[in-house]
């Protein structure tokens, strides 16, 4: 059977608006209804333990798994670093899509609730001892002024101010330790940071002053095979690439054992430091932190103790 | 239709501008119609402030002139906003004033839109005209609508904002500059509305460039041809860009207070601004840009994802026959090539904003507002290729023929005017199917929206979340945007914006890439990741709004 030209453009004439009528309708018809939702995170919340995490996929779904299930998600699954905290990974998935942290592997379990998606995947046994994030306020902390270590005191009464773009993380915090009342960002709390992909950090404000540290000891920290370290700072701080350089020192029991250098454009990354030879069971970790030019050098880390020292 | 087959328009007639001024209402009563649901952005916000201003000033002109004129007044009404040119603030301005006395408006915020809405009615007029001159009324009719029917450009039609008012005066400047170029006697309207354009936007500084480079081709074109032997057709003087020079800046100068001290260095600061133009944040496949050099596909790409399928591929067919047609006749027949070169004037208008924004330098903020320019030239290519598909249509008895333009018209319209009935009144978050829709440009990291003007979606949810009214971060909504809401009657009076997230009783996100870090202050400062509430569209997040726990 053969087409004219002038058959096929009037073919084309007619097509094309009715292919685009009904991907139109096609995409509409797919958009999940609150109530698929809903109906996934019932079964989540009935299914849920202890060490589960949950996550969601496309990432701009999140706000809707958070609306639905946040009371779920503390601070410390939203900016988490990793996911050695946990056991299992619930996936709330539209779309087909996965999120990153997913294992290249078949999940679990796999439950569907009208255009939405549960999934859940076994993740390896938990690896964490100790959360320094979650463990700061039985910290101490200090800041040396002229070679002389002075407490920075615990404080419970802050009402942060303003909010809002280019304003990071919003002062003062209300639960902190206060190493400068003069310059309010000396201060040491969890708090949730922007990084330099504009993903949540949950992580230790620890800003530096200048040459000399403001320092955060753990005592009595059970250590294993290996204490992972996450550091890096706000993203509007680090985005231009023209702020210096932030170093941490990680001490067990006075010994540095790890220096962590943060340049512009790293963004968050980790340092491992082996904790397998050095033959304790517990130590004292101080965490200090410089940087030669500190002005808005707002650096923020995570750490966790590990049994394994996994890859 | 001339010999080469460019263009085969007719000459306006009062027929033709009574179609074009029922166009013009009918899409402005539309506007009026549906602008309601649409919170004021915030540029509006700023454009409101400014006007009250320039509406003072206005007041002050009709009670006391000479007061008016003295520097004083002149600086403190013209100083606010001295960044962009004053026509239409004066008319936000204007606006308000006659609805302040007559109550002529169903609102306030209606009031100081309406001659941004004027504009956009008179822009599609224009687009008739223009469509009608070259290909003929089914053409203009065809282009003035799929014009109205693109989404984005619906949106802005709405607002009090220069976006449409300077795609109106552009494509206005264009159509006198293209009929002076037979008619040379109306070359003084082309100064005129260049005025006018150099008054509503910096956009306009384009319009000689494009004017000379196109009457240039005609120059050449027109010399080839009266060498072959071909009479004369064109003066080979510029009068329009003679007029365009002379009248243009002189307008733009006297309409403009603000520079009637200090003129230069003013002058120099208000085009400094333009050239040195600050980097704001776009998200863009994922990436938030906020420094250059920005991505040469974005216009092209938006456009792409924005503009729905039908009509842009009927734009770039008429584009394509248009040019080809040109092309054949230069290079086959220069005798006869057409020496108006419409097709040229066209492409190249609408491919000039497009490469403008291409420039990894410039800043790519505002979505696809700033190349809004070429939509009108798109429309009409699409106008031309619709009275050609309509030669495809096998012929009928009389009353089928009057009846298949009709027909054909709507099959080609309708997904334009269902993506742009969809897209209200959320319009900068949406996407065509191109994209895979709303949720398949949020995954693939497209901009969501930007301005805050959704809050006004939010009302229904805050009448019944707070009845006593309440404190509210507002997150991108600038305060004369959100006291708008109140002055509007949407909101009322017991509601307060503030500047705190720790002393609202409810903190708004506006979801794009670059505010996730305001999600992270409020999960810090209330202690929860959990919004109470998330304004979706088409199952894609717009707002998140967060209940501060330490509240009630």
């Amino acid at each position: 059977m053969r087409f004219s030209v002038r058959t096929i453009l009037l073919l084309a004439l007619l097509v094309v608006p009715l292919a685009e009528l009904s991907a139109h309708a096609l995409i509409r018809a797919q958009v999940p209804a609150l109530s698929d939702y809903r109906a996934a995170v019932d079964f989540i919340r009935k299914e849920m333990q202890g060490r589960d995490l949950i996550s969601s996929a496309p990432g701009f779904i999140d706000p809707i798994v958070r609306w639905q299930l946040g009371d779920k998600i503390p601070l410390a699954m939203a900016g988490r670093h990793d996911t050695a905290a946990f056991e299992r990974l619930w996936v709330v998935s539209i779309r087909g899509a996965l999120p990153g942290e997913a294992p290249d592997a078949e999940p679990e379990l796999r439950r569907v609730f009208g255009q939405v998606e549960v999934l859940r995947y076994a993740l390896p046994k938990q690896q964490v001892l100790f959360d320094f994030v979650g463990s700061w306020p039985g910290a101490e902390a200090s800041i040396v002024r002229d070679g002389v270590a002075k407490p920075c005191p615990l404080r419970s009464n802050g009402t942060p101010r303003g909010g809002g773009l280019g304003k990071g993380v919003l002062m003062p915090v209300t639960k902190r330790f206060e190493c400068d009342p003069r310059s309010p960002w000396l201060f040491i709390s969890d708090v949730v940071l922007e990084d330099l992909q504009n993903e949540p950090r949950h992580c230790i404000w620890q800003h530096p002053q200048g040459d000399e540290p403001v320092q955060l000891t753990f005592r009595d920290v059970p250590l294993g095979a290996a204490l992972v370290f996450y550091g890096g700072i706000y993203y509007e701080h680090e985005r231009m690439r023209q702020g210096g350089a932030v170093d941490a020192t990680i001490a067990i029991d006075g010994q540095v054992q790890g220096q962590f250098k943060h340049e512009d454009g790293d963004g968050f990354r980790s340092l491992r430091i082996d904790t397998s030879k050095l033959g304790k069971e517990r130590a004292t970790v101080t965490v200090s932190v410089r940087a030669h030019e500190p002005r808005a050098r707002s650096f923020c880390w995570a750490a966790t103790t590990r049994r394994e020292a996994a890859p | 239709m001339n010999a080469t087959g460019e263009r085969w328009g007719l000459t306006p007639t009062w027929r033709d501008h009574a179609l074009g001024l029922g166009l013009c209402v009918l899409y402005i009563a539309l506007l009026i119609g549906t602008a309601d649901s649409i919170g004021l952005g915030r540029d509006e916000g700023i454009y409101v402030d400014a006007a009250q201003r320039y509406g003072g000033w206005i007041e002050l002109l009709i009670r006391s002139p000479s007061q008016a004129l003295e520097r004083a007044a002149i600086d403190g009404a013209f100083t606010a906003n001295h960044e962009h040119p004053p026509l239409m603030k004066l008319l936000f301005g204007l606006g308000h004033l006659v609805h302040r006395e007559l109550q002529i408006f169903a609102s306030d915020s209606q009031s100081f839109r309406f001659a941004g809405m004027l504009s956009a009615g008179a822009l599609l007029w224009i687009i008739y005209l223009f469509g009608t001159r070259l290909y003929g009324r089914t053409a203009g009719v065809f282009a003035a609508l799929s014009f109205a029917l693109l989404p984005r450009p619906f949106y802005h039609a709405h607002l009090n904002a220069f976006d449409m008012p300077i795609t109106c005066a552009s494509t206005l400047v264009l159509y006198n500059y293209y009929v002076s170029l037979e008619r040379p006697r109306r070359a003084w309207l082309v100064g005129l509305t260049f005025g006018l354009a150099l008054l509503t936007k910096h956009n306009s500084w384009f319009l000689p460039i494009m004017m000379t480079a196109h009457f240039g081709l005609c120059a050449v074109v027109e010399l080839r041809a009266r060498k072959l032997g071909q009479q004369r057709r064109l003066s080979l003087v510029p009068y329009a860009l003679v007029a365009a020079v002379c009248i243009g800046p002189c307008l733009f100068y006297a309409g403009w207070p603000w520079l009637w001290h200090e003129s230069w260095p003013r002058l120099r600061s208000y085009v400094a601004f333009h050239l040195h133009h600050e980097y704001y944040n776009m998200e863009y496949f994922g990436v938030n840009y906020f420094w250059p050099p920005f991505p040469i596909s974005f216009p092209w790409v938006m456009t792409l994802f924005t503009v729905p399928l039908t009509t842009l591929l009927l734009g770039i067919a008429g584009a394509g026959r248009s040019v080809a047609a040109a092309l054949r006749a230069l290079i086959r027949q220069p005798i006869a090539a057409d020496a108006t070169q419409p097709s040229a004037l066209l492409l190249g208008a609408l491919l000039t904003p497009l490469i403008v924004i291409s420039l990894p330098s410039t800043p790519i903020f505002g979505g696809t507002k700033h190349w809004f320019t070429a939509y009108p030239l798109l429309a009409l290519f699409a106008g031309r290729a619709f009275v050609e598909a309509l030669a495809l249509l096998p012929r009928k008895a009389a009353v089928w023929s009057k009846l298949q333009p009709v027909g054909l018209a709507g099959v080609l319209l309708l997904p334009a005017a269902v993506e742009t009935a969809h897209s209200h009144p959320f319009a900068l978050s949406h996407y065509t199917v191109l994209a895979g829709g709303v949720p398949g440009a949020a995954e693939k990291g497209m901009n969501r929206q930007f301005w805050g003007f959704t809050t006004r979606s939010l009302v229904p949810y805050l009448l019944e979340t707070l009845p006593n009214g309440g404190t509210l971060y507002i997150c991108d909504t600038l305060y004369t945007s959100f006291q708008m809401l109140i002055r509007d009657g949407h909101l009322p009076a017991t509601f307060r914006a503030t500047p705190d997230i720790a002393r609202a009783d409810y903190a708004l996100v506006h979801h794009e890439k670059h505010f996730a870090e305001v999600d992270h202050q409020i999960w810090t400062t209330y202690r929860s990741v959990q919004p109470a509430h998330v304004l979706l569209y088409d199952g894609v997040p717009i707002i998140s709004v967060y209940k501060n726990p330490s509240r009630r």
